[in-house]
């Protein structure tokens, strides 16, 4: 399975000095975020931390305050937002599926009418995304008559069926049942293993550990500690990370 | 029905009900006596001279003496004098008339349709002689008047008596009519005379009749005002009322033999005789109408019409038209009632009341004759009104939602005023603010034609109302769609339109259609802008014939076509609201909409 089956390579991403204010709060404070191509990069952090708003700024659903987003080492502050939005593929806790389409038209919506293909071929690219994580047989179905866990590899096929040059998760498996929650992270780890760069905001720590090429801890809207899985699991350096991670694992 | 049926046995009640119910109102209709033939009952055709009376006796008696006639004019110009290309008419050539509908024999639309009695009969006349074409608005006697003096009609014909105080609005022309207050009471009563009149009495007036001002003015008492006498003579009948102020013709049309009401008092009016009214300041026009009326007069054609429509003796002392007017040819009216033989009207053997409901409500022959025009006539228009209004008010109301929501303040603002002006005014103000206020202004556009008027009225109401309910279902949408959308690409408007403004739309279908179901029943209020007959809806057919008959049975069968149309839309309503529900419970995050659904769900019933 290669990342780029709609045609676009995945690409580095680098955020520099992001400073976000959010209803006059301060939520993020410098954030520093490297990602190159193909890597996939875990964002841990206690709530409130700023992981969610990290995503939504560096995908411009949030303008920044100050700093810079690079993609494929191209400042994108520039670009059209939307345009923006098209190569970056998101995933939500709460999946986000449109509840009025069918499954097929939830994935093949976006490509129909932001890619100018036609039905036919918005169609068949749907299919095939569905098929690619499992769902081809509920492509008439309702969004409300499928499972968590399967509405939640819907919005995965979702996004990819826009071809995105870099994925986000945001806690992408916290609303799940934990007998659900295996499947979808295997379904994002072969996403990653396949090329895909990738920012993952997630509470689970065996996924970090094992699927990341980086992790990034994350508190008071600061990176406190970023490194190899390894260093952060098995030496962190500082201490709220250890206290972090002694609350969690 | 006292039933007590547990919940399951529910439906069954509520069947037996039903049967039972129907029963009744069958039962009662049954047992009704065949009715009398329709042309009986057709209060707008001309009673002829077999009809013929001399004034009461107490009028010229104890005549109370008005003001002098001197608003009579000596004499008119000749026919061939009038230019009728100066005579300020809205339409060239033709004369624009506003009339009631439910005077007899004065003024009434017959079964065709067609405005006719005495007064609009010899404007035809008149109009003739003058090579005028005419066309005749209903509207409502207490907006006549302004509605002549703002030029929306050339010529106000409706038995107006030229009182002093309504010269200062409007202009008249010389008189062809005379009127007299009758007191009318229910059989039975103790007021035998107007001087019987005292305070803590329901007395009811036509609202902006003189008989109105006569109550107030001449006896100090405070009427109950009705908006026409249709109304206001089943409310005497139904014993709503002690007395009523009325117009002398009017009352010994209406009065049937068997009515439990009785003419006890006569009066002569103050306001010394009828006439047309004109704008102020269209003097053309009302001397080519002097002319007109002295030519109708001298050719016989008034005396004809009189003794036609009626025939009655004249006061003494007075004719019509211009002081120079030859005095009409009328045979002898004693004569004529003395060789009938007619037993004096009164109260032969009054109904019992349970009758006087079951002839008002269950008349089976009015039912014959009103359903054809209602559905030819009635339902069209009513379609036609409500479903415009609902396109204007669906595509009003969809940008009010969106500029409400907006975060421009300069959007936001004006959507708030608009929505709280055309939400909080009675919708019968904004249809005569739109209709009587717009009007003149877009004359040009709508040749004082009131329907589109109307249709923008009810439109703009609307979009108040379904602007909110669409805001309302938008906002209900959880913001993780628009989050979704965006972040998938689209923009801002792509994102509402395909995946949050169809979504908001699904939740609130259930108060759409309540909107939709109000609007039809708004749509009755369009009368009051004065539609031609070919323009009336349900309400307004059903009004008409219920003022040509006296029966309320054509309202009734109004009402039943309201039904057919709305008791399937407020099940349609039911249909989507379950089926909401039942969608909602398999779909998690969007609790909330239960919530929306539900609340305007309420309504329905």
């Amino acid at each position: 399975m290669t990342a780029d089956t709609a045609g676009r390579a995945s690409v580095s991403l680098e955020a520099k000095d992001i400073h976000q204010t959010l209803g006059g709060c301060k939520v993020l404070c410098g954030v520093d975020i490297q990602a190159p191509a193909g890597n996939t990069v875990a964002v841990i952090g206690p709530s409130g931390s700023g992981k969610s708003t990290l995503l939504r700024s560096l995908n411009r659903l949030y303008e920044l305050d100050s700093g810079d987003i690079l993609l494929d080492g191209r400042s994108v502050l520039r670009d059209d937002p939307d345009e923006l939005r098209q190569r970056i593929g998101m995933v939500f806790q709460q999946y986000n599926l449109f509840p009025h389409l069918s499954i097929l038209k939830n994935v093949a919506l976006a490509p129909q009418k932001l890619r100018r293909l036609s039905p036919d071929a918005a169609r068949d690219l749907a299919l095939t995304q569905l098929d690619r994580v499992g769902l081809k047989h509920k492509a008439g179905a309702r969004p409300g008559m499928l499972s968590g866990g399967q509405q939640q590899r819907v919005a995965i096929a979702r996004a990819l069926a826009m071809a995105p040059q870099v994925m986000f998760f945001d806690e992408a498996t916290s609303a799940l049942d934990p007998e659900m929650v295996k499947g979808a992270l295997e379904l994002i780890a072969d996403l990653g293993a396949g090329g895909m760069t990738m920012l993952v905001v997630t509470h689970e720590m065996g996924f970090a550990r094992s699927a990341s090429d980086t992790v990034v801890f994350m508190d008071q809207g600061k990176v406190v500690e970023s490194g190899p899985p390894e260093q952060i699991f098995e030496d962190p350096h500082t201490e709220r990370l250890q206290r972090f991670l002694s609350q969690v694992l | 029905m006292s039933l007590c049926v547990g919940r399951r046995a529910k439906r069954g009640g509520k069947l037996l009900g039903l049967t039972a119910t129907i029963l009744m109102v069958c039962g009662l209709v049954l047992a009704a006596p065949v009715a009398p033939a329709l042309a009986d009952r057709n209060q707008c055709a001309p009673p002829g001279l077999d009809s013929a009376s001399v004034l009461p006796k107490d009028l010229t008696e104890n005549r109370v003496v008005g003001r002098d006639d001197d608003a009579t004019t000596a004499t008119v110009e000749s026919l061939s004098a009038v230019d009728i290309g100066e005579l300020g008419l809205a339409t060239p050539g033709v004369l624009t008339v506003g009339t009631l509908s439910d005077a007899p024999p004065n003024i009434c639309v017959n079964p065709e349709g067609e405005f006719t009695g005495f007064d609009n009969q010899l404007l035809r006349a008149i109009a003739k002689k003058l090579g005028l074409q005419l066309r005749f608005f209903a509207t409502d006697f207490s907006g006549l008047l302004a509605q002549v003096a703002s030029r929306r009609f050339d010529v106000g014909s409706a038995a107006i008596k030229a009182t002093d105080p309504r010269r200062r609005t409007v202009a008249f022309t010389n008189g062809y009519d005379f009127g007299y207050y009758s007191l009318v009471v229910p059989a039975g009563s103790a007021i035998t005379n107007f001087s019987d009149l005292a305070a803590g009495q329901r007395i009811g007036v036509v609202q902006g009749t003189v008989a109105e001002s006569y109550v107030v003015d001449t006896l100090h008492l405070q009427p109950v005002k009705y908006p026409g006498y249709a109304t206001l003579y089943a409310s005497l009948k139904a014993r709503q009322l002690d007395a009523w102020v009325a117009p002398g013709t009017l009352a010994s049309t209406v009065i049937r033999r068997d009515d439990p009401a009785v003419v006890v008092a006569n009066a002569f009016s103050p306001g010394n005789f009828v006439a047309y009214a004109v704008a102020k300041d269209n003097q053309p026009l009302v001397n080519a109408l002097n002319s007109g009326l002295d030519a109708v007069i001298a050719d016989g054609t008034w005396a004809k019409l009189y003794c036609l429509w009626v025939p009655r003796t004249l006061p003494p002392g007075w004719k019509p038209g211009s002081k120079a007017a030859p005095a009409p040819d009328m045979p002898d009216f004693a004569a004529i009632v003395a060789n009938q033989h007619r037993e004096p009207v009164g109260p032969a053997t009054p109904k019992s009341t349970l009758a006087q409901l079951r002839d008002s409500f269950f008349d089976w022959d009015m039912y014959r004759e009103a359903i054809p025009i209602l559905l030819t006539t009635g339902l069209p228009n009513t379609l036609i009104l409500t479903n415009s209004a609902i396109i204007i008010g669906l595509a009003l109301g969809m940008v009010l939602a969106m500029a409400g929501m907006s975060h421009s303040r300069w959007l936001r603002w004006p959507a708030r005023v608009y929505t709280d002006i055309f939400r909080g005014l009675p919708e019968v103000v904004i249809i005569l603010i739109i209709g009587l206020g717009i009007g003149p202004l877009v004359s040009g556009l709508t040749h004082n034609n009131p329907y589109p008027l109307g249709i923008a009225a009810l439109g703009l109401m609307a979009a108040a109302y379904i602007g909110e309910i669409l805001r309302s279902g938008i906002q209900s949408v959880d913001p993780g769609q628009l989050e979704a959308s965006r972040a998938l690409g689209f923009s801002y408007p792509a994102a509402m339109r395909l995946v949050v403004v169809p979504q908001g739309i699904r939740r609130v279908l259930p108060a759409l259609v309540n909107q939709a179901i109000a609007l039809l029943k708004g749509s009755a209020l369009v009368y009051f802008l004065g539609l031609v007959a070919h323009q009336r809806e349900l309400f307004q057919v059903g009004r008409d014939l219920n003022a040509q008959s006296g029966s309320l049975s054509p309202l009734v069968a109004a009402g039943l076509f309201y039904l057919i149309l709305t008791i399937p839309l407020t099940h349609l309503v039911n249909y989507i609201d379950t089926r909401l529900r039942r969608g909602r419970a398999a779909t998690e995050p969007e609790k909330d909409a239960d919530m929306v659904s539900s609340t305007f769900g309420q309504g329905i019933t």
